[in-house]
């Protein structure tokens, strides 16, 4: 009847929430936005969920015909696209296609003075960004000859190494800006191009703009739950 | 009806024929909503069945690229579309008809500058602040005060100054030449669309109709609406921005780095073409060191008011043919604001 129509509506709004929802349970959405959203995203799955059920189960109550005016859904069919693709295929994590593509993360702002590294200390775990920043606070001093171990993604070749990466997002990969660093001295082939690596080594002093490391150890590894930093 | 009743022949005719459409009429939207089932039914099961080939296009670098910022792009903007259509909901049920127009100033000239100092009010971004304004207009309110709050909520509320504030440490002078300008050009399209703006081009939101009924239940029916008709749009915005993203290096950009009219242009269309959150676009715009403090103003100063995702937006809200109208005023005068403050305060 008439209300059939409102139950297509309520049916792609529940779809929406659903898909909505089960991003965030499987932790999928930080793939496509930052970590801080996930609330928020439940919230609004839920919401939508609800307003969808409540439509559906209006529509089906409401049998008489023509008593009821009705909207279309118009330009909310084109909903079913991303949920058609969610359902079925998850949208991987950005990788090497954007690195060179989008502007570089900008290491020279905002990183301040570092404390110095402690020397003979076992590797410490850092971000591409922190690299990035001691390497052009005072040149790296405050690295110490201390080792260090980053993991990223790999970017693409170059002399002796490769180019390692990982993306800064703000709010979603809409706006996503990759940290570079140059890992160098590896010897053998470089792992293939998107293949996510975890990287100890110490920072090489003299790089330009894309800082440099040298590798002691280069380890493949399955990507992270949270692609991005 | 009762009008033809005295004209004989020709009248029942008509009366007749009146019947026989309504009758038409019905049977073709019961045909409708059967196809509408259909339809959803349809696509979930060619989906389900054309997955190897989805993943295959996968694959392909450039489509997973694409197809991961379209995803980014609608997922990020969810939450802050069901804000905006909750509250957008809340006052087709809740506000009386002729509450808008009796408090809110009638002036121009005074409606319009409150409108946009009120704009810091609402902490979203701008997918949010689209169908507000579209219900602010349905109630009566002055259109010219709901555009300027539609442009100036997205841009200086305290979440997206802050934001502004963390990119550029140590720059307070560029979160207050974000803040002014922003004012400013919200202001200006807000005047200039009250003295020659032409409010017929805003039939589409005018005509949106309330519900009658217990307010819950008109609630409940203004949000299922504005949520098909404003996602839908946002998939056609977020879709042109992906494909906009995909296919234009952003290395272009280099060759007009600098600070003339070029690189000024160069960023305002960059804004235009990202479409990214007016909450993130400030680390974006820390990011593009090459250009002058001005031209990233101007990047700041556009996004929020004028992108492709915000273009699909508005027409669907207000009608196409006030988004053809709208978004090249609001991007002249976001770009003359931007020179303005930034030759000014940067």
């Amino acid at each position: 009847m008439v209300a059939a129509l409102s139950a297509a509506g309520g049916t792609i709004t529940m779809l929406v929430g659903a898909v909505l929802l089960r991003l965030t349970v499987t932790d999928t959405y930080r793939r496509y936005v930052k970590g801080g959203l996930g609330l928020w995203l439940t919230i609004a799955g839920v919401a939508i969920v609800l307003l969808g059920l409540v439509t559906l189960v209006r529509a089906i109550r409401r049998s008489r015909p023509g008593h009821e005016h009705d909207h279309g859904i118009g330009v909310g069919w084109l909903l079913l696209a991303p949920i058609a693709a969610l359902l079925l295929v998850a949208p991987p994590t950005l990788g090497s296609y954007g690195v060179g593509r989008a502007a570089n993360v900008n290491i020279k702002s905002g990183g301040g003075v570092f404390k110095p590294l402690r020397r003979g200390a076992p590797a410490l775990s850092m971000s591409l960004l922190e690299f990035g920043q001691r390497a052009y606070d005072h040149r790296g001093t405050s690295f110490n000859g201390a080792p260090v171990t980053l993991i990223g993604f790999v970017a693409g070749d170059v002399d002796g190494g490769f180019e390692l990466a990982r993306y800064q997002i703000s709010c979603c990969a809409a706006d996503a800006a990759p940290v570079v660093i140059r890992v160098l001295g590896t010897s053998g082939d470089p792992p293939a191009r998107d293949q996510w690596v975890s990287v100890t080594g110490k920072f090489k002093p003299g790089g330009g703009d894309i800082p440099d490391l040298i590798a002691t150890s280069v380890a493949q590894i399955p990507a992270p739950q949270d692609p991005y930093e | 009806m009762l009008g033809s009743l005295g004209m004989g022949g020709v009248g029942d005719d008509v009366a007749l024929s009146e019947t026989a459409r309504v009758h038409e009429l019905e049977h073709r939207r019961d045909r409708r909503s059967d196809v509408g089932i259909a339809v959803v039914v349809l696509v979930i099961v060619a989906a389900a069945a054309l997955r190897p080939l989805l993943q295959d296009l996968l694959d392909k670098p450039a489509v997973a690229h694409w197809a991961t910022i379209f995803v980014a792009i609608t997922v990020q903007a969810m939450p802050f579309l069901a804000l905006g259509i909750t509250v957008s909901a809340a006052i087709a049920a809740f506000v009386p008809d002729d509450f808008l127009p009796r408090v809110l100033p009638d002036r121009p000239a005074l409606a319009v500058p409150v409108a946009a100092v009120a704009g810091a009010a609402l902490p979203g971004c701008e997918c949010g602040s689209v169908p507000i304004a579209g219900r602010l207009v349905s109630r009566g309110a002055l259109p010219a005060a709901a555009l300027t709050f539609l442009l100036s909520a997205p841009a200086i509320n305290p979440v997206v100054l802050v934001s502004t504030a963390v990119a550029f440490p140590g720059k307070p002078e560029v979160v207050a030449a974000r803040a002014l300008a922003s004012l400013l050009a919200a202001t200006v399209v807000g005047l200039v669309w009250a003295r020659f703006g032409n409010d017929r081009f805003l039939e589409r939101a005018r005509r949106r109709h309330s519900h009658d009924g217990p307010p819950l239940s008109v609630m409940v029916e203004t949000a299922q609406h504005d949520l098909l008709q404003a996602g839908g749009f946002l998939i056609v915005g977020a879709a042109t921005a992906a494909t906009l993203q995909t296919a234009v290096p952003r290395s272009i950009l280099d060759g007009v780095a600098g600070s003339g009219a070029a690189s000024l242009l160069a960023l305002g269309g960059l804004a235009v073409v990202m479409a990214i959150c007016s909450e993130a676009d400030a680390f974006v715009a820390a990011s593009l060191t090459q250009f002058s403090l001005t031209s990233r103003l101007a990047f700041m100063v556009v996004g929020p008011m004028v992108d492709v995702k915000l273009i699909a937006l508005q027409a669907g809200t207000f009608g196409g043919r006030f988004a053809a109208r709208f978004a090249p005023l609001t991007f002249a005068v976001a770009m003359g604001s931007a020179v303005f403050v930034g030759w000014w305060l940067l």
